[in-house]
C-alpha cells in the first residue's frame, strides 16, 4: 500500500495539487482584502507556493540530496537536478527584497494619508 | 432577478475553466516522467572536474550561474537603497516593537555572539553542507533582531561600519570576478587551486563568492529589520 504512494506521479501529483491550493489561497486574499498589508502579503504567499511547485516537481523518488557526504563522492545521475534549487534560492531572495520594498511603500503611505485601504484611495481624484 | 443568473452562469462558466485548465496541467506534469540528460545531469557531471565543491547546489549558485547571483545581490542592494531614499537621518527614530524584558536582555547579549558564530559556519561551509551565504547572513542578521527587540531604542547600529560591510562586500564580488578575467581568461572564473573534496580550504573562488554574498544578505537584512523596526511616529500617524 504504501509502496504505491512512494512514486514519483503521485509525489509529483501531490505537490501539484498542495502548490494550487495554497496559490488559490494566495489569490483570493489578494482580490478580497482591502488593506495594503495583507494584498502584499497574499502575494507573498502565493510566491511561496511557486517555490513548493518547482521544487516538488523536481524531486525524485529514490535519488539524493546533490550534495557529496556521507561516503558519496560522485556526481552523477542518482542525484536530483541541481539547478532548480538554485534557481529557487535566488527567486527566495529577489521576492524577500520585492516584499520589503513594497512594504515600505505602504508604510510611507500610511504616514502620508493616514490610512492603508486600497478602496479608500482617492489621490489622483477619480471618484469625485 | 436576470442579472443575479447571469453572476451565477459566469461564475460556472469561470469555474468550470480553471478546473480544466488545472486537469490539464496536471496530466502534462504527470506523464513526464523520464528525461535524460537535462542540464542538471551535465552540470553535475561538470562539477566532478571543474569544482571540488561537495555541494552541487552552491556550484551551481556561485561558479556556474555566477552571474545571476551577481544579479541577485544588486537587485537585493537596489531594494534597500529605494527603502532608504526616503528616510531623514536626522528624525528622532524610535523602536515601536521593544519589550522591556531583563531576562531578554541577558538572554540576547549571551546569545547574540553565539548566533554570529553560527551564521558565520554556516556561510563559511556552503560548499561543503547546507547552507551558503543567503542563510547565513539571514542568520547574522536575526542576531541584530533580538538586541532589536531586547535593547529597543538603547542599542546603537553604526551605520558607517553597516555600510562599510554592504559597499566592501559587493565590491569584493565584482573584484574576485575582474581577478578571475585577469588570470582565468572569463569573468568570474577559477584561478584559484581547487584543493580536495570536502575539505574547508576547497573548491577555489566558490567559499571566497559566498563569504562575501553573507557579509552583504547580512548587512542588508540587518538594515532592513532597522528600518521596519525603528520609525518615526508609525503608529501615530
Amino acid at each position: 500500500m504504501l509502496e504505491m504512494l512512494n512514486q514519483t506521479p503521485f509525489v509529483h501529483t501531490v505537490v501539484t495539487v498542495g502548490s494550487f491550493t495554497i496559490f488559490a489561497i494566495g489569490l483570493i486574499g489578494a482580490l478580497s482584502k482591502k488593506n495594503l498589508f495583507k494584498i502584499f502579503l497574499s502575494l507573498s504567499v502565493m510566491e511561496s507556493s511557486l517555490f513548493l511547485f518547482f521544487i516538488g516537481n523536481h524531486y525524485e523518488v529514490g535519488k539524493l540530496a546533490p550534495i557529496a557526504a556521507d561516503g558519496i563522492t560522485l556526481f552523477d545521475g542518482h542525484m536530483v537536478d541541481p539547478v532548480p534549487q538554485a534557481m529557487i534560492l535566488t527567486t527566495i531572495v529577489i521576492g524577500i527584497a520585492v516584499l520589503a520594498l513594497s512594504l515600505s511603500y505602504v508604510v510611507r503611505y500610511h504616514r502620508l494619508s493616514g490610512h492603508t485601504r486600497i478602496d479608500k484611495m482617492d489621490e489622483l481624484g477619480e471618484k469625485q | 432577478m436576470n442579472l443575479k443568473k447571469t453572476i451565477k452562469l459566469k461564475t460556472l462558466l469561470s469555474a468550470l475553466l480553471v478546473s480544466f485548465l488545472t486537469l490539464t496541467l496536471l496530466g502534462v506534469i504527470t506523464h513526464v516522467t523520464d528525461v535524460h540528460l537535462t542540464l542538471g545531469d551535465q552540470l553535475l557531471d561538470l562539477n566532478r572536474d571543474k569544482t571540488q565543491s561537495a555541494n552541487a547546489v552552491t556550484s551551481v549558485v556561485t561558479y556556474f550561474r555566477g552571474l545571476d547571483t551577481l544579479g541577485e545581490v544588486t537587485i537585493l542592494f537596489l531594494s534597500i537603497f529605494g527603502i532608504g531614499i526616503g528616510i531623514n537621518r536626522s528624525d528622532q527614530m524610535h523602536t515601536i516593537l521593544h519589550y522591556d524584558n531583563p531576562l531578554l536582555k541577558i538572554g540576547a547579549k549571551v546569545l547574540f555572539p553565539v548566533i554570529i558564530l553560527f551564521g558565520a559556519y554556516i556561510i563559511l561551509h556552503g560548499h561543503l553542507s547546507p547552507g551558503g551565504g543567503f542563510q547565513g547572513g539571514v542568520v547574522i542578521a536575526s542576531a541584530f533582531l533580538l538586541m532589536f527587540l531586547a535593547e529597543g531604542d538603547a542599542y546603537d547600529l553604526d551605520h558607517r561600519i553597516m555600510t562599510l560591510f554592504e559597499s566592501l562586500s559587493g565590491a569584493g564580488f565584482v573584484l574576485v570576478g575582474l581577478l578571475g578575467a585577469a588570470l582565468g581568461g572569463l569573468f568570474l572564473s577559477n584561478p584559484l587551486p581547487l584543493g580536495t573534496l570536502g575539505r574547508l580550504f576547497s573548491g577555489g573562488i566558490l567559499p571566497v563568492i559566498y563569504l562575501f554574498v553573507g557579509l552583504k544578505v547580512a548587512s542588508e537584512i540587518t538594515l532592513l529589520i532597522e528600518y521596519f523596526i525603528r520609525t518615526r511616529d508609525a503608529r501615530d500617524a
